[in-house]
């Protein structure tokens, strides 16, 4: 159980990396705050003009440019066995993500299963990639 | 591939944590590649070789464990 404690809290990381990834973390907090403000809106018709419409999109992508190019940056700054942790749980994550969701989309052209949500792919990708981190740093132990 | 990192720390008295600090990675990388779970990029090869002041060849092999 130790190991897994361990293994989510990135002990020992540099105290460069761990600001990166703070950074990383506070972008996707706000990135993952306006979906979810968006979806409330849309709730309420608050999306039924252009005008609206186009301002969240904007402000939405734009946060999520920022969360990108700050991933880009903790990537390019971390510590080597970390960076290599971190892209084999990508490839991990992808990876499961296309072959689940390309399998439950036959089940769900049978309509055996409900429909999926956008949603949804958002949580099994960051499912999996915490799932994927988790076992890399106690690989390497 | 195997390493003499271990006994080369040993031999300086250096703990992990102050190779790591020399080399600037993690300790946790440190440990990998001395458990050899983990084969170092070739810039760290060469800052450990420049750090212990030998050729590459003589802290690294590409012999199998």
């Amino acid at each position: 159980m130790n190991k897994i404690i361990d293994a989510i809290a990135c002990k020992n990381l540099p105290p460069r990396d761990i600001k990166n990834a703070n950074i990383v973390n506070i972008w996707a907090l706000i990135w993952a705050a306006t979906l979810a403000l968006n979806s409330y809106l849309s709730e309420f018709d608050w999306f039924s003009s252009t005008l609206p419409t186009l301002s969240a999109l904007v402000i939405h992508a734009t946060i999520g440019i920022a969360m990108i190019l700050a991933y880009k940056r903790f990537l390019k700054q971390l510590d080597e066995l970390e960076r290599k942790i971190q892209l084999d749980a990508l490839a991990l994550s992808v990876g499961l993500t296309i072959v689940g969701f390309s399998s439950y989309s036959i089940l769900e052209k049978a309509a055996m299963v409900p429909d999926l949500k956008p949603y949804h792919l958002i949580v099994v990708l960051a499912l999996t990639y915490s799932v994927g981190i988790i076992f890399g740093r106690i690989r390497y132990r | 591939m195997k390493n003499r990192l271990r006994v080369l720390r040993a031999e300086r008295e250096w703990t992990q944590a102050d190779l790591a600090s020399k080399l600037d990675v993690s300790r946790q990388t440190i440990n990998a590649i001395e458990k050899e779970k983990y084969d170092p990029s070739l810039p760290l090869a060469f800052k450990a070789a420049r750090l212990f002041e030998m050729p590459i060849e003589s802290i690294f092999s590409d012999e199998v464990s």
